[in-house]
Formats: C-alpha cells, structure tokens, sequence
C-alpha cells in the first residue's frame, strides 16, 4: 500500500524535500485505490496546506505537536506503555518482526516511531496491512481526536490509516471523551490522578465497616480513579502482537 | 500460543527411555513455549553505569541492553568488601536512580539539534547574504533590531529542528565573532560538579579553556560552599566518607536530613545505632532524619549558631575549664591556633579590640626569620619561658623547605615545645577587651536577646616589645573562652554564673531565640564533649547545607566546627564534620584539571566566580538593599566603610582577590596588540593604562555593551531552572526577556548608589548573545536558550564519577549509542571544536591574550598582602600585579590548532610538570604511558607525535594516568614532593600501591577504591575510613592556614570590621522584600510573611529531575510548598488549595501543603521543581509563576571576597562569594483565578479563603 508511505512522508519531520514532492505526493494520491474519495480530497488540502506555508513555522509547529510531551507522541508504545519497564520488551519484540522480513532500522529511530512502522507496512501484503492497523486503532483515534481538538490538520493523517483499518471507530464518543480530556500538562489532571489523599478514620469506615480503612479507600481510589478522563496510556491487551506473521507455521 | 496443533491427541510416541529407576524419563515434545519465560528476561549484555551530575550517590547500576535497545536497570552489588566488623556498602541506589531508563526513549527526551525559530531564520537569510558565517553572525547581533527579535520571545516555545553541522557553524561563528571584537572573556560557560561525569564537564571546559572563554564556578553560586571551612581549615571541604559513621560513638545530624538526601549511604547510619550510637537530629521542621534519630530538637530555622554558641558555652565550662579534658588539652594545643598570640588594639574608651595576630615580623630581628616573618605567627612556649615562632606557619610554606610542619618544635633552632594555651597564670595584665554582639539586633520575624552592643570581658594580657613600640598580646584560647562568655574569676560585662543565667552565650541565653530547652542544651553539648573525651574524637556532626545557605552562614557552620575541634573530633576516626553537598570530591582531580582547563597546552586558564559574575551582570546589584552598615561590626570604624556591596565585589576585583571575566573594559587580544604598538610590554602597558585611569575593569561598566558577556554555554546543568538566584533578574538582563520582576531599582527607589560602578537609569537588558545549552531533556534552561543541543543520557557515554560518601572510582558507561541525534558531550564540544578552527581563519590567528589572575591560595600568592588592606585606585598604593592587584599572564592562543589541541595531550606537561594543592611533580612518564596506550597523532601540525584524545575513553585514561588518586606511581611522587615542604618523610603512605594502576575498563570490571594522595587530607587504607584532615593530625602535614593550625580566629582586617573575627550569633538580614509588596495588589484574600526555606526533596533532583512522572506520581504532581497548620488557620488557606507566593523578586504560584511537620513562621518549597510541568499564571505579575529562585537575589557578603590572605585567597570554587537565599521572606495567599495563560478555557476561580 503505498498510500501508507505517502501517509509516513508526511507524518516525519517536513523537511525542503516534502515541500518540493508536493506534486508528485498528490498523483501517487490520486490512483490509489485503497483511501476513499473524501480521505483522498482531506490528504490533498492537507498537502497543501503544508507544501505552500513557510518551511520554517511548518517545522515549529511539528516540533511543539510531537517533539515535547507526551500526548501526541508518535512513539507507539508512549500512548501503550509509558513509562513501564514493558516498553523496552515491546520494542525488542516490533524489531524482531522487522528482521524476520529482512530489514533493520537504518535511521536512529525507535522501532514504534509511527513513520517507520507505517514505511514497513506500506511493502506488506494488504491483509497483513489491515490487521496491523486495526491492532493500533485504538492508539490512531485517540490521537486523531487529540489532534482535532488542537485543531491541527495532522488529524488527516490519522483518519485515512483509521479508514483503511475497517474498524469502526465510536468517533463522536472518542471525540466527547477527548473533549472532556484535560491536556495531559495541565495540574489539574495530573494532580487528580497523583493527589495523597488524606486518610479519614470516621467518615467512609461506617459504609465498608468490614473492611480495613486501607481497603477500602484504595478500592474506592482506584474506581474514582478509572473514572478520570485524561491522557493516560491505554491498556491495550495484545500490545502489537504479530498475528497475522506469527510463529504460526511452527 | 497453545500449541493446540503440536501436541498428539491420538496417537503417542513409542514408550520413551527411562533412567534413575523410572524417576527420571526423556520426552522429546516441544518446549518452545519456555521460550516466552525465557526471552522475557533475556538480554544481549549487561553494562555498569551510574547517574551523573550531582547525586552523591555514584551507585553502581547494571544496565541491560536487548537488541540494541536500554530495556531496564538493576543494583549491582559487587563492590569491593569492606574490612571485617564494618558493614558493606551496598546495596547502593534509591528508587529515584530505579526510575532513571525511562527517560532514555521518553516523549521528554531531546531528540535533535534545536534552534529558536526567528534565530534560524535570521541565520539563514544571513548567510544567503555572506557566506562567511562570521560576517552572517555580525549581521544578526550589530543589528538591534534583528538581535532583538529572537531574545525577546526566549521562553516562549518556538523551536525547529536543525542539524549538526548548522548548530556547529552557528556557535562557531557566534564565539569567532565574540572573541574577535568583544574579546575571549565574553564567551561564558557553567557547569556544575565536575566529580559526576569528569570527562563531560572536562569536555565544555576544555574547549572554553584553549579558546580562552571563562568557566564560572558552581560550588560558591549553589551555597553548598561553606566559607567557614577554607577559613578555618585552608580546605574547601573534605569531609569523611559514609562508612566512618560507623565508627562513630555520637552522631548529630544538623539539618542534614539523611534518610531523603542520602538514601543510600543512611544504611550506615542506621546500622551504627545497633552498635550503640546516640544520634540527634537538629532540624526546624519534623523531618524525615528527626524520625530516624533518638533525640530531636528543633531550633527556630535560621537561629542554629544561638544553639552552638550555648553547646560551645557549656563544652568550654566543663571540659577545658572546669575539669579540663587532658586529650582536649593536648589536642587543641598542637593542632590548633589557640595557643597563638593576638595583638590588641587600645579604643579611645580604654578597653580594646582584638587584632592581628602577632607575627615575627613585628619583634626586632624577627625573631630569627627572614624568609617571609610577616608570615609567621608567635605563641609562648612554657619550656623556654619565650616567645617562640612554632614551625608549620603559611610563612614557612614559601620560599624555604622542611618546617612546613605542625611538630612541637621552634622553628630557629629547632628546640621542642609546650605552647601556653591560657595566659592567665603569666599575665602582665588584665584588660578590658571588647567582643561585637549581633544578638540583640531587631529583626520582626526574630526575637532578640537584648545585651550591649559590645560586650567586654576582661583578659590575661602580656605586653611585648615590638618593632613598633610597645604591644599587649593575649592567646586565641583566652579569646575564645571570654567570647563565649565563661567566667574566668576576672569578670566584666554580663558574667555568667550559672547555665541558668540570662548572659551571652549561656544554655539559657539562647532559648528565646531558637525555642530549645536549656535542659536539652546542657545534656547534648555534656553528651557530645563526653564521648569525645572518652573515644579520642569520636563524636561527628553531619550538617545540611541548608544552615549554609543563610546569608551568615559562616556563623552556622563555623559554631558547629568549633565544638569538633574544642572536642578533638576533627581528623580522628568516626569524628569530624560530614558536609556532603554540591562539590562531591572530585577525587583524581589532579589529573582531571590539565584534561578540563588545558593546562597542557596553555596555563593560567580563564576562571570566574559565579555568584560575583551572576550578581554583576544579572544586574542584581542594581537592586541592593542591603545597607553595609546592617552587617559591619559595632567595633568598626563606620567611616572607612562606604558604598553600596557592588562596590566592594569590584574593590576586591581591583585588588586582586576575587577574578574577572569578562575582565577589563577592552578586548584583552586588542590590548596585547596596543601594548606591543606602544613598544611596552603587555604587562606594563596595561597596569600604565590602569593607573591612568584609560582602562577600567570591565564590573566598573557592565551595562556598556563592550562588557556585555555575549556567549554563554550551558551543559550538566539546569541553571535557569534550579540554580539562578535572582532568577526573573537573569532572564530581564541578560536574556532580556519576559520576566516577573516588581521590583524597584536604586534609581527608582531613590537608594543608595554605588561609587565604583557607572550607574545608568536604564539598566542593559539581554546582554547575552547565544545561549546554548546540552541536555537530555527540555529543562527551563533549554526554554529560554537559541540553540539546544540533545546531549547523550547517563547509560549512553563512557565517563567517570567520584563521590565523597565512598572511596569508589566508577564509570559510566555507554550501553548503546545516543539515541537518535543525541551525541556525548565529549563529541558536541569536539564538534563545536573543529567547526570553530576552520570558521576562525582568517579572523583569528595565534593571538596574544592578557589574562587577569588573582592571587590564588596554594601559590605564592596567597601571601600578597600580610598587613592591612590599599587599594591602588584610591592612591593608597602602586598597582603591582600579584601583589596589589591581579597577576598578569600572557597566554598564546592559536585559534586555528584549536581543534588539534583539543584533541591531543599538550606539551606543558612535560615541560612544566604537573601538580595541584601547591606541590608539583614531573609526569614524563605518565605522558610516554598515554601515548602508547592512545596512540598518538600522525598526521602533521599541532598535535603529531602528542597522545590522541580521541574518545571520552582517551580523555579518562588520561585523568586515570595522571592522577596519584589511580596511579600508585604518581601518588608516590606527590608524597615525596609534598615530604619537602614538611621535611617529614610521607612516601609510605603510598608505598604499598606504587605499582597499581588504575585503567577505565578495571573500573567498568568492578569499582575501585582510590590511592590516598596529598590532594586529600584523608587516607583511603586497609586500616582506616577515609576521614577529612586525617593526615593533617596524625601526619603533622599543617592545615593551609596562617597559622598552619585550625584556625577559630580570624584575623584579616575585613573579618575584624564585619564582626567575624570570631564565632557568634548573628540574626538573619532583612532583605526588605516583602513590606514594599504586602497588601499592595490585594485579590481579597488575606496575605502572610513567611520564611523561604527551599531544601532538596525526597521525588526528583539528585538522579533523576522532579518532571520525572513516576516522581511526579509519588509528590503530588506539580509545585508545592509546605505550611503549618497554625498559618494556614491564619489566612484561611487550606490543603491543596493553589497560592501564590510572592516578593518584590518575583512569584510563584503553586499548591499548598498544610502539615503539622512545618513549624509557624516558614514555609517550603523543595528545590527544583520546573516550571514546564503545571504552572499557572501568577495574579501579581501576570506572567507565568516562576520557580523556587523567582523570589531571591543574589546578596554577596564582604568577607567572602577577601583575597591575598593565605586561606583566605581566591580559589576556582574555593572560596568566594556565595549566593545565599534563606533570609529570604515571602507574602503567602490563596489565589483567586487560575488563569492557565493557555487560551483554553481551562481558567477557574478559587474559593475565597475563609
């Protein structure tokens, strides 16, 4: 699929040579055969909305999107694992898939980095492709709706790999949940999650008299705390597990 | 996977072979599925490292690599075994260094080389206009408007990615520029604590230094330098190490909060209290160590020399003069400078005032000296009934050898001695002596204890013939013992007759002013003197440097060290004081320095003192309010001491005490030039030029652009973010940016001016051309710089820590390569290196730069000016370098070979030897070693047949070979060098080691224990812990002092006037912040003044920073302070509710943390939260609120800038000017709008307090 190689280009870091490819990134777009018209029309506004601005507030707003912070971040496993001893594991496991079909990493980047694993599966079979996206749906529409509600055109991005995935994406409730979503710097969430609460010895005991104080408070925390909207990682079971490549012949 | 499909369900394998009579049968099915056990924790390799910067720490980590890739870190516990009955070091490592490797692959990390926006586009448009980048670099900065553009939005976003190569050519051509018309002492760099990461700092250093840029010192700007120790002892710090608490019988941990900042040394702590050991906490607040401790007292903060002076009152009573202590005795005698005589100067009342000390110089014939006998002090010796010169005084350091020793002996004939401690049994007579007492001053946060201002004692005085006529002498003993008012039977003002009377210094005296018990007073200092009496010293105080960080600091630190030394604590075994803050031993130092400042290739390097630099040209100056005549003693004659405390600093620049940079009001390579048109010598055309008054020193015109510092650099450190005093200062003045700065200069204020410094309405603002800054993660600093520069993290470059709290050499180690852009900051500076030589040509040549140096301590130098203090610009004197004012060196710099010269081991070496603490010693051979080992250059020029330095790996093995602390054979050399000063034979100390060698892959194989050296007062053997001035006791190796002894007195003209001549208590300042401010911009909420007290945390700084979100998510996840209960009640605040917290400096706003730990009166706010996580906009200033420096200014202190005078001489991050933050107050209250300054409607309105 090489519309997913469009969709990397124009995901890296915009550089004079984006700028000049302007063209030739539009005629790729338009015989492709897999984005849906109004997909194809999106990505061609959004080509020219950056090929026609100056290079250099290009440039600044890219970096203060995704080079600080970690809510846009095009790492896949920063939005699955975070801070989690698990993510070094994960990224061991996404190269091994990359070498078991002969390629190694020739840029300094991080396997999960978006750009990349989308140039790897824009040379895979379209089924494998398919399945891979749909396994990163949930990480594609959280960052699309994020980056709608920056109002940034890089959403388009997200929406035309959500496209190709066939997943059907609950757009208006991801969009309400982002909407409530309070920018991942900001106090107020942080501090919600983070907060020390104070221990109450009278108040709350009577309810869960039972139960030692500790419990119940730390039940009662986790539940108000798995209530709390905000940018946290997602916990997505089969991380990026590789299922349709697997070790199935074995 | 199930392996549903592998497994027979119908059929199975013929009966397999069975072994160990049926127990044992073999199967041959699949066993892939361990596989996913045993990858899970699989790894390629295992790599030691550690975390650097500034955590003591230096704890051994293995860091596992997969693929390529840091996966995760555990304790590496093989660390060499201790002896028996002492317990090991490890485990080492505290969760915070647990939590490092995330930040490696992090969304926060630094990925590429970083410009701010309006600045690469000037550049670029610049050089498609020149294509010479130094004309492109000429016409962004000449032009104001241009050069305006990009510093006024400096902190406000804004970046874009570039490459190597441009960042490389911006900087070269920025310093190229700055160098040719400005001069090489407008090119600024900082960077702190050298001991963690030597080789990276090296690397900074390194390029600065041949380039002839100034480094700025960190140790004296942090406050962790504590003054009172190069005063008393002629040594920056030299503390024991952590293990020797456990030789300890009787700890007090002095603000020192062990278990939080110390985590993983506490372990010996709390191991010798099963031994036995009383420990007692002293801190204000109910901290961590007070839980730890068996007693807690808790002193008013700011009040701990009250406290001291009351221990020492009662020490002095009851074991030297009550029932006198025989080893106290006999210990103060011999390594102390009690015993020596003072000079009393007559008042026109008909009492006197302590003086100088009594020197040969001053009896006829100088009593048998001639080399240096203004040098040498006098004391009485009871054998011969005479006055005798003792050997072992700085007199007899220099210029001659042998009796540079602290042996009970004469210097003449070499009769041995008993010096008098008392006079009181041989006195001519008894006068009346005047002592200053601060402890009375008015201060509306403090009480008071009110008494005179002078207080007299009467003391035992002899009378001896002088040069100069006829002099009364007494003892720094009966000094000592009449200053903290013991009785003597010869009365005065306010004698004490009991503990319970109300007299200075009595148990009593001081529980109005710091809250403590008297009971408890008596029973610790009894506690302390008597376990020392009984263990030969072993009673050992570990202190905080947050009793360092108060504007008297000295007061704090220097009362605490007198009971050590009143106790013979002091260089013995589990004794001593443990100071374990910002320095960190940098333990091969001696073979680190050619490596860092080029000693190998040019000397003297280029070296300013940060706190003068910061307070200068940050325009802090422009602000003081602090009156001279608030902190000048009651003794001094007020008249003689005019000026605002600028004028000082720039009085002791002009003498020669203090260094400078940038130096003087011209290009320091113009002036070589003008002197050789002149047909003069560089030297003599500039002291010509000086005296005439046509060339000024450059801190007389700072806000004339020609003394603008125009470059800065900025790596391993957060500098704008957790150590920039005066913070909102820094960012008006010299970034020239927003600031939140209400506060009113002396022109507006209508204030005192200074005399020595051009005083213009509007004071320069950014100052400061390019700003840029190395690091791994966007700090503040990188907010605020034009270029950032992604440096490698702690397990991605090989380099070398040292710690104070263990005697372990340890590297750090490159597990993988930096990851994406990010190079090791040996590789940027080399970078910025070779660019700069081939962007120089044809601007810069071999130049000829004048250097200005002070007179330096453990150098001739240091015994400039023995009598009295003149200033050649007041016509008092002639400006003689070295002797009234800076040396002048002229250094040959050849800008072109810059990149050569970084990269290989210089000459000078070999020619000039090597050294460090006054003592040098010829290493040819270490250099032949390096060049074998590296390799050398082949190619022709500057560095062909010179040892490469290549690698950060070359780089240690070269501090490694030349260091006597990894090279037994060096060690051996110092100690024989160092044996001709003292004429004592030391080599032995050394001896067993000559042959090992300490190479930076045995380090990686296991940490090493170091080889004891000279350049250190202790000993690392077999036998004992490493313990500070260990060998100046047991060795008879002197202290770096006047006397030669540990010194409780003081007696440079300055310390006299200031009050400081001796220990006392003195009051914190009023820095006269908060009145202006209080109740001026009211948003209906009730305001209170509080104390700003800013101690190290528990979640972030020493290994990992606090925007870490595991240590967020242990903290409470963004800026906090802490309050009491009872001032929170005060102005309805409550738990978590945002605050603002202001001052005429600046303001912050922040959460609140109501506890009951706090005490009334002072609030908390730990060190070095940043202001890129959760800050919203403060209501009094309108912008974002600042950090916990936002609300401080820098405020020098006099003493500190007193130069030329033995221990009291300028040293790079050894003595200095400090910047002190505590007297600080602040105006608390509830916030009314959370204004977030986002634009994103996430404002809300607080609650009015209730």
């Amino acid at each position: 699929m090489r519309n997913l190689k469009i969709i990397s280009a124009l995901m890296d870091y915009p550089e004079a040579e984006l700028l000049e490819g302007r063209q030739e990134l539009i005629d790729e777009l338009r015989d492709d055969v897999f984005l849906e018209e109004p997909q194809k029309a999106a990505l061609i506004e959004f080509i020219d909305q950056i090929c026609t601005s100056d290079l250099l507030d290009v440039q600044e707003e890219y970096v203060s999107l995704f080079d600080r912070g970690r809510s846009h971040s095009l790492l896949l496993f920063e939005h699955v694992h975070g801070e989690s001893r698990d993510r070094g594991q994960a990224m061991v496991d996404l190269m091994s898939v990359y070498e078991k079909q002969g390629f190694e990493i020739s840029q300094r980047e991080l396997p999960d980095y978006i750009p990349l694993f989308l140039e790897f599966l824009s040379i895979r079979p379209e089924q494998e492709v398919r399945q891979w996206l749909a396994d990163i749906s949930h990480i594609l529409a959280l960052l699309e709706a994020r980056l709608h509600k920056r109002e940034s055109g890089y959403a388009v991005l997200f929406e035309a790999l959500l496209s190709l995935t066939g997943v059907v994406v609950e757009r208006e409730e991801l969009k309400e949940k982002v909407a409530s979503e309070a920018r991942d710097d900001t106090p107020e969430a942080l501090d919600k999650v983070w907060e020390e609460e104070m221990v109450r010895f009278t108040e709350g005991g009577a309810q869960d008299s039972a139960s030692s104080c500790g419990d119940s408070l730390l039940t009662q925390r986790r539940r108000e705390l798995d209530s709390v909207d905000i940018a946290k990682p997602l916990h997505i079971q089969p991380s990026v597990q590789p299922s349709p490549t697997g070790t199935t012949g074995s | 996977m199930s392996h549903l499909l592998d497994r027979l369900k119908y059929l199975k394998k013929q009966k397999p072979e069975s072994f160990s009579g049926g127990h044992g049968q073999t199967t041959d099915e699949s066993r892939d599925w361990e596989d996913g056990y045993r990858q899970r924790w699989q790894h390629d390799k295992v790599v030691r490292s550690t975390h650097g910067v500034n955590c003591t720490g230096s704890c051994s980590w293995k860091i596992y690599v997969k693929n390529g890739l840091i996966t995760w870190e555990t304790q590496q516990t093989d660390y060499p075994r201790t002896r028996p009955d002492l317990p090991n070091h490890e485990p080492r490592g505290c969760p915070r260094g647990a939590s490092y490797s995330w930040y490696i692959y992090s969304a926060n990390r630094l990925k590429y080389p970083t410009v701010r926006k309006r600045l690469l586009k000037l550049w670029r448009e610049a050089k498609a206009r020149n294509s010479d980048p130094v004309a492109a670099w000429a016409s962004i900065v000449e032009d104001d408007a241009r050069a305006k553009s990009y510093k006024s939005v400096r902190g406000q976003g804004g970046f874009v990615r570039s490459s190597w190569d441009e960042v490389n050519e911006i900087i070269a051509a920025s310093n190229t520029y700055t160098i040719k018309e400005h001069g090489p002492d407008r090119v600024i760099g900082f960077s702190p604590i050298p001991a963690m990461s030597m080789v990276s700092y090296a690397a900074g250093a390194r390029y600065l230094s041949l380039i002839g840029g100034a480094c700025l010192s960190f140790y004296d700007w942090y406050c962790d330098l504590p003054p009172a120790s190069p005063m008393t002892w002629g040594e920056q710090t030299d503390v024991p190490e952590s293990a020797d608490w456990y030789n300890s019988n009787y700890i007090i941990a002095w603000g020192s909060n062990v278990p939080q900042t110390r985590t993983p040394d506490a372990h010996f702590f709390t191991e010798v209290r099963y031994k036995g050991t009383k420990t007692v906490g002293i801190t204000p607040d109910y901290s961590e160590v007070a839980k730890l401790c068996d007693l807690w007292l808790n002193p008013k903060q700011g009040t701990d020399a009250a406290l001291s002076m009351a221990f020492g009152h009662v020490i002095l009573k009851e074991f030297h003069v009550d029932n006198p202590s025989q080893y106290f005795t006999d210990y103060v005698r011999k390594t102390t400078d009690m015993p020596f005589l003072v000079e009393l100067e007559a008042r026109e009342d008909g009492s006197y005032a302590a003086g100088r000390f009594t020197r040969a110089s001053d009896f006829d014939a100088g009593l048998g000296q001639d080399n240096n006998p203004e040098w040498k002090t006098v004391a009485f010796d009871e054998q011969s009934n005479s006055f005798v010169v003792p050997n072992g005084s700085i007199g007899f350091r220099w210029g001659e050898k042998g009796k540079w020793n602290t042996e009970e002996k004469e210097a003449s004939e070499g009769r041995s001695t008993t010096l008098k401690l008392s006079l009181l049994d041989s006195h001519d007579e008894v006068v009346s002596v005047g002592f200053p007492y601060f402890g009375g001053e008015e201060n509306e946060h403090f009480t008071n204890n009110k008494f005179a201002d002078v207080v007299h004692h009467n003391l035992p005085a002899k009378r001896i013939n002088t040069v100069d006529g006829e002099k009364l002498v007494v003892t720094v003993y009966d000094l000592m013992l009449a200053n903290y008012g013991i009785d003597r039977g010869l009365g005065g003002d306010f004698v004490a007759t009991s503990y319970d009377d109300n007299a200075p210094y009595t148990p009593a005296w001081q529980e109005p002013i710091t809250g403590v018990k008297r009971d408890v007073v008596i029973q610790v200092a009894r506690e302390f003197a008597d376990n020392a009496n009984k263990t030969k010293g072993r009673s050992m105080v570990i202190v905080g440097a947050g009793m360092n960080h108060w504007y008297h600091m000295d007061m704090n630190y220097r009362g605490l060290m007198n009971m050590l030394i009143m106790c013979g604590c002091v260089g013995q075994s589990g004794g001593g004081w443990a100071h374990y803050v910002g320095q960190e031993k940098l333990r091969p130092q001696c073979g680190w320095l050619p490596l860092a400042f080029g000693l190998d290739w040019q000397r003297p390097p280029r070296h300013m003192n940060g706190t003068s630099f910061f307070y200068n040209h940050s325009s802090q100056w422009r602000y003081e309010k602090l009156d001279v005549d608030e902190i000048l003693s009651p003794l001094a004659d007020k008249s003689k001491w005019t000026g605002s405390l600028i004028d000082y600093n720039v009085r002791a620049e002009r003498m020669g005490w203090l260094p400078s940079a940038p130096q003087l009001g011209t290009n320091p390579l113009e002036l070589t030039k003008a002197a050789e048109a002149a047909g003069k010598s560089p030297q003599d055309y500039t002291v010509e030029q000086l005296k005439s008054g046509a060339l000024s020193f450059a801190c007389e015109d700072p806000d004339n652009p020609k003394n603008f510092p125009r470059n800065m650099f900025v790596w391993r450190s957060n500098l704008l973010g957790s150590s920039g005093k005066g913070h909102e200062y820094l960012l008006k003045y010299l970034l020239g940016t927003n600031h939140g700065l209400m506060n009113k200069d002396l022109g507006e204020d209508n204030g005192k001016k200074p005399e020595e410094v051009i005083w213009n309405d509007k004071g320069a603002e950014g100052k400061v051309d390019l700003l840029v800054t190395l690091d791994f993660r966007m700090s503040t600093t990188c907010l605020y710089s034009d270029i950032v520069l992604p440096t490698a993290t702690w397990y991605e470059k090989d380099d070398l820590n040292t710690s104070d709290m263990h005697p372990f050499i340890h590297p750090l180690s490159a597990a993988t390569d930096p990851a994406w852009e990010a190079r090791s900051d040996w590789d940027i500076y080399k970078g910025i290196a070779e660019k700069f030589s081939e962007v120089c040509v044809g601007h810069l040549g071999v130049e000829k730069d004048i250097v200005t140096v002070p007179m330096q301590h453990d150098t001739p130098g240091e015994l400039a000016q023995p009598m009295g203090v003149l200033d050649w610009k007041k016509g008092e004197c002639e400006p003689v370098p070295g002797k009234s004012m800076p040396n002048l060196a002229v250094v040959e710099r050849d800008y072109p070979n810059t990149y050569k010269r970084f990269t290989s081991v210089g000459p000078l070496l070999e020619s000039l030897g090597n050294g460090g603490k006054g003592i040098t010693w010829d290493t040819k051979e270490e250099v032949d070693f390096l060049k074998k080992l590296n390799w050398t250059h082949t190619e022709e020029g500057a560095s062909e047949g010179r040892a490469k330095l290549e690698t950060a790996i070359d780089a240690a093995e070269m501090i490694l070979s030349l260091a006597p602390e990894t090279n037994g054979t060096v060690a051996v050399k110092a100690w024989e060098a160092l044996g001709e000063y003292t004429g004592l034979d030391h080599s032995h100390l050394a001896k067993p080691k000559e042959e090992e060698k300490i190479r930076f892959r045995d380090v990686q194989a296991q940490p090493r224990k170091i080889i004891s050296s000279p350049t250190w007062s202790g000993l690392e053997d077999e036998h004992v812990s490493y313990n500070a001035c260990y060998t100046n006791v047991h060795e008879l190796i002197p202290w770096r002092t006047v006397t030669g002894r540990q010194q409780f007195y003081q007696d440079h003209e300055w310390m006299r006037d200031f009050g400081e001549s001796l220990m006392s208590y003195r009051p914190p300042i009023n820095t006269k912040s908060v009145n202006p401010i209080m109740n001026a911009k009211p948003n209906g909420n009730p305001e209170i003044a509080l104390n700003w007290i800013t101690p190290h945390q528990k979640w972030g700084i020493h290994s990992t920073y606090s925007d870490n979100l595991i240590m967020l998510t242990l903290s409470r996840g963004g800026p906090i302070i802490w309050m009491s209960e009872v001032d929170a009640a005060k102005v309805g605040i409550e738990d978590n509710d945002w605050v603002e917290i202001f001052n005429t400096n600046g303001a912050i706003a922040a959460r609140v943390v109501v506890s009951q730990r706090v005490n009334e009166g002072m609030t908390m706010m730990y060190h070095a939260q940043e202001r890129i996580v959760n800050v919203p906009g403060a209501e009094t200033t309108g912008t974002r609120g600042g950090i916990h420096n936002s609300v401080t200014r820098v405020c020098p202190k006099p003493t500190h800038m007193i130069g030329g005078y033995a221990q009291q001489s300028y040293g790079f991050n050894y003595y200095g000017t400090v910047g002190s933050n505590r007297d600080e107050f602040v105006v608390v209250r509830k916030m009314k709008n959370i204004d977030w300054l986002d634009g994103e409607d996430n404002n809300t309105v607080q609650e009015a307090a209730k």
